[in-house]
């Protein structure tokens, strides 16, 4: 391997790419093989300007050899290494040591930012290597810890460098906090809704997906909104996760621990939803990965697009395959849908008559599909204020998000504690082995829970799911068991294949 | 003063000119075939094949903008194959230099390095 690295991108992993430059005379020509594509051939103009920018002028007929030679090379963050090449090859620099370059080159040799640096500095800490980025990449870099990297603002500097002549200091790394700002709607302003907002609590604690269900202004979006006030903050591990996915698309890091919270709307496509396209980018649930996916309108998705969200939901990965290839995201999220009971809206309303025809009402049902309610834990009827309730109440309502957020965040880390020997962080996430032993399910619970499950005919993953919600209430209450109460409330949560016929 | 004349004088002051910047000259109006060099001159490590393009006063286009794209092309075959006569090994690039000639005859230069890059595709 030569001393000089780029990468490129296959899925959220960036793979080595060796540039091997030859010049020999003839006539100025610069020829790119190795399958570039066209960012990758147009990089040669890029280049040939920003050497000559730093008075190094190429000769001859230049050959540029991107090894491994038969995976396609795409974008143009293989700028920077293959000007360096170029340098070296026409003697203006010396590599010794071998070094990882990424990075996109104006025509006057400034670094431009480029997507992929999160990915290139974790190969560059595993091959133990210093890795060289543009500026505008450094904030994203400085979250992984243990890597050695370098930030020049341009090509000379970083040129300056490599001759010794003057030295850049590394990126610092820095851990960022939870910035403690108030996300709106706070909680506490949100009118009566007690039951949904514990069900919002619930679903922060563990990770659950959560169904809200009710008439037109009842308050789902406004719930649902009102989630991304009392996530927990990200771990380490998991910012690093979120950041890849990120970085694969080029979006800006934001240095806080706050989780991503994507929302979708209905006319939104298989691919912009699960990831994919002609150059295989992730879609909306790999960048709401450890954080929320808010799918609004639930039942006026497309049919096959809810269908497609089966395999990831259960699995927390989403594997995109092509004819160009197949790349694995992740994809655990914690799903948070809204819809309304019926068509018209007022199906189950106390007051306002619903119109719907039997025949509209059962088409609109058939449409949310038993095997993607299945894996929704948490199902919550919104249902209409009263007048009462809408014009009297006055003030604050109870808890607030931040209080309710010190709650949530306690009972994560009491489930970080318990679950990291095992690899995972949260009780949405426990495997089937674990579900059933004595952390979830005690004796005492046990006869009870038959009973339950006779009584609903609770399918074998509809029990591993009540039994995940009782366990993450428990967490909440701060009790190491868990209780028949918390399997109780679980089990209120949970409604039958169809909620809209629980309701 | 006809073309041919104002030509010979363009080559002449060009020669003088490259002489100037410190150039070796190594030769003047290389025939070759299907084509001509007008003069052909070492700068530095590489070597150089221009093109000389002379226009007097009066002319709508300055001279050197008078070289098109299937001028181009001849130049670079011509240079290949002259390249190749004097089995020339290291980098070469073909060069223009606009003489425009002012009413007194007085010279306006402008030269134009390595007239090929981005332009030919090879």
């Amino acid at each position: 391997m030569g001393p000089i690295l780029g990468v490129t991108l296959k899925g959220i992993e960036a793979i080595p790419i060796d540039i091997e430059v030859e010049i020999t005379g003839g006539l100025f020509v610069i020829s790119v093989v190795g399958l570039p594509d066209a960012a990758v051939r147009e990089a040669r103009e890029r280049v040939r300007a920003a050497l000559r920018s730093n008075g190094i002028q190429l000769r001859g007929r230049i050959a540029l050899n991107l090894a491994p030679a038969d995976l396609p090379k795409v974008g143009s963050l293989l700028d920077l290494p293959m000007a360096v090449g170029l340098a070296m090859e026409s003697g203006a620099v010396r590599v010794g040591e071998t070094a990882l370059f990424l990075g996109e080159l104006a025509m006057d040799g400034r670094l431009r930012t480029t997507k992929g640096a999160v990915p290139a500095a974790l190969l560059a800490r595993k091959m133990e290597i210093p890795l060289f980025l543009p500026p505008g990449n450094a904030r994203e870099v400085a979250l992984v810890k243990g890597v050695k990297a370098f930030a020049p603002p341009d090509l000379k500097s970083l040129l300056a460098h490599l001759r010794g002549e003057c030295r850049i200091p590394p990126v610092t790394e820095s851990s960022a906090e939870m910035e403690d700002k108030v996300i709106e709607p706070d909680l506490a302003d949100i009118k009566g809704q007690a039951a949904a907002k514990r069900a919002l609590e619930i679903a922060a604690a563990g990770h659950h997906n959560l169904l809200l269900m009710g008439s037109p202004g009842s308050g789902k979006t406004l719930l649902a909104r009102a989630l991304r006030g009392i996530l927990p903050p990200l771990s380490d591990e998991e910012r690093l996760e979120t950041l890849l996915v990120k970085s694969t698309l080029g979006i800006p890091a934001k240095p806080d621990r706050t989780r991503p919270y994507r929302v979708v709307h209905h006319t939104a496509s298989a691919i912009a939803l699960c990831g994919g396209g002609t150059t295989l980018r992730p879609g909306e649930i790999s960048l709401a990965h450890r954080g929320v996916l808010f799918l609004d309108e639930f039942p006026e998705f497309h049919r096959d697009l809810l269908e497609a969200l089966r395999q990831p939901l259960e699995d927390g990965i989403i594997t995109v395959s092509r004819a160009s290839g197949s790349v694995t995201y992740p994809a655990r999220v914690l799903l948070v849908c809204a819809c309304n009971p019926c068509p018209c809206g007022y199906w189950g309303d106390p007051v306002e008559p619903c119109r719907c025809s039997a025949h509209t009402l059962e088409k609109y049902r058939n449409r949310l599909s038993g095997p993607i309610l299945d894996r929704i834990d948490l199902h919550v009827s919104v249902p209409r204020l009263t007048p009462e309730e809408l014009v009297c109440l006055e003030g604050r309502q109870g808890p607030s998000s931040r209080e309710i957020r010190e709650k949530v965040t306690a009972a994560r880390k009491i489930q970080q504690e318990r679950w990291k020997a095992q690899g995972f962080g949260c009780n949405a996430e426990i495997p089937e082995r674990l579900v059933r032993s004595g952390l979830c399910l005690s004796r005492k619970v046990r006869p009870f829970l038959m009973e339950a499950v006779r009584g609903l005919r609770l399918s074998g993953r509809g029990i591993s799911r009540v039994l995940k919600v009782a366990r993450t209430i428990a967490d909440l209450r701060g009790d190491l068991e868990v209780s028949v109460e918390d399997v109780c409330e679980a089990l209120a949560y949970r409604g039958g294949g169809n909620p809209i016929d629980g309701a | 003063m006809d073309h041919l004349e104002t030509g010979r004088l363009g080559e002449a002051l060009a020669e003088r000119f490259f002489r100037a910047k410190g150039w070796t000259i190594l030769g003047r109006n290389i025939r070759v075939r299907g084509g001509e060099i007008d003069l052909v001159a070492m700068d530095g490590p590489e070597l150089v094949l221009i093109e000389v393009r002379t226009r007097s006063i009066g002319k709508i286009l300055p001279a050197e903008e008078t070289v098109g794209p299937r001028k181009l092309k001849a130049l670079v075959r011509s240079g290949r194959i002259y390249v190749d006569r004097c089995r020339w090994q290291g980098p070469w690039r073909i060069d223009l230099l606009g003489i425009n000639l002012d009413e007194e005859g007085h010279p306006r230069f402008s030269h134009l390095p390595d007239i090929t890059v981005g332009r030919v595709q090879v």
